[in-house]
């Protein structure tokens, strides 16, 4: 009887206590607008970079996962979660090549969620521990 | 050439610089007052969240004592579980879509109380005479804890974010209450009322880490108490950074509510 009700109240507490996690504690918004399983690799030259809260944006060119080339919207973390990760703020500038794994936004739409960046010099980064982790390599 | 000072100038230099190393070396009543509090309470300092959840929010060590149990999921009456279930699986639900609803984090509101001493990003703790301030870096927080006041009633605490909270010292445990968290600032997305109160028991565990011991009351909306325990690390060194939304690319979509990405550079 004591078994089952606590059995009943793990259940509970895990079935409701997903959301929460899933939902708001980790960061400013959301990953859920990403792809949860598809990472795709882009190279090019860095069109915009911005190292503001509540997120670090990089703009570059290069194609989606049809081969078309588009302007994306790349998001990354913000600049205290990227400071802990070892990233500085003045290490990508405009006119850089650069590599990225991204999760491109759901919706089709060219925005894209980044996972990690090899830089010119080699150095590589990842996003921070929220962003989730790359499942492709750069090389 | 230079003449000599006469005698009495080199006697008075000499009377000033007494009296200047002697008032240097008195200890004024604030300086006392700041040493004494440094002295008892050592939570002064940088801590982060223990253990740490993810790497980048905080230095990701997680060697230390046994972690605290989990958030039990907090006992509201009847008539308010049943809707508050079926909100959590509705943003479940949508979230495991894509269409996450906007919330107040994604609009760049900050948590207010008592979600802040969640501290998602690290936290300061600022010991002075008659106060201790936290201080949270996600979204530049700032939480004022009044020593050794009344805290004012319910019914005529401003709503406000972090409510008003005073504190006492028993022993070496910082214990406060907390009234007046405006009934929009949740936590969890759990409803209150305005006669909701927040107690709190701040303290050391050993040297390097620290436990805040919660407990939620609200006639209102709980049944009864609502007590979790979050723990925290000290993270000597450790420099609070800002956080300014300075460019949130998120809104909520006209068409679903879901948070959504403005895609522009600009």
């Amino acid at each position: 009887m004591l078994r089952a009700k606590r059995l009943r109240a793990l259940v509970f507490a895990a079935v409701l206590g997903l959301p929460w996690f899933a939902g708001s504690a980790l960061a400013h918004h959301s990953f859920a607008p990403y792809e949860p399983d598809v990472q795709i690799k882009l190279k090019g030259k860095v069109t915009h970079f911005q190292w503001t809260n509540p997120h670090v944006y990089l703009g570059m060119d290069g194609p989606d996962k049809n081969g078309k080339m588009q302007h994306w919207t790349i998001e990354c973390a913000n600049p205290g979660i990227l400071n802990r990760v070892g990233w500085k703020w003045n290490m990508i500038k405009e006119g850089d090549t650069i590599e990225v794994i991204v999760a491109p936004l759901r919706n089709g739409e060219p925005g894209a969620l980044l996972k990690a960046v090899r830089l010119a010099d080699g150095s590589t980064y990842t996003n921070g521990g929220p962003a989730g982790s790359a499942k492709l390599s750069f090389d | 050439m230079r003449r000599p000072a006469p005698a009495f100038v080199d006697r008075g230099l000499w009377l000033l610089a007494l009296a200047g190393v002697a008032f240097a070396l008195a200890p004024s009543a604030h300086a006392q007052q700041q040493g004494d509090a440094a002295q008892v309470r050592g939570l002064n300092g940088t801590w982060e969240r223990y253990p740490s959840v993810s790497s980048g929010l905080g230095s990701a060590k997680n060697d230390g004592p046994p972690p605290p149990a989990p958030i039990p999921p907090p006992p509201l009456k009847p008539q308010f579980l049943k809707s508050w279930q079926a909100k959590q699986a509705e943003i479940q639900k949508l979230t495991e879509q894509g269409l996450p609803p906007a919330n107040n984090y994604s609009a760049c509101i900050p948590d207010g109380m008592p979600a802040m001493m969640q501290a998602m990003f690290p936290m300061e703790f600022l010991e002075t005479p008659g106060q201790v301030t936290v201080i949270e870096e996600a979204y530049n927080q700032v939480r004022r804890i009044y020593l050794d006041q009344a805290l004012v009633p319910a019914e005529d605490a401003e709503p406000r974010f972090w409510g008003h909270s005073v504190g006492h010292w028993e022993g070496n445990t910082l214990v406060v209450g907390t009234v007046g968290v405006k009934d929009n600032v949740l936590f969890r997305n759990v409803p209150h009322s305005m006669k909701m109160r927040i107690d709190e028991r701040i303290q050391l565990v050993g040297k390097d880490f620290m436990r805040d011991d919660v407990t939620v009351t609200d006639p209102e909306y709980l049944t009864g108490p609502w007590t979790w325990t979050w723990m925290y690390r000290r993270w000597p060194g450790y420099q609070i950074q800002e956080y300014v939304c300075e460019d949130n690319r998120y809104s909520g979509n006209p068409e679903n509510g879901s948070q959504r990405l403005r895609l522009n550079d600009q």
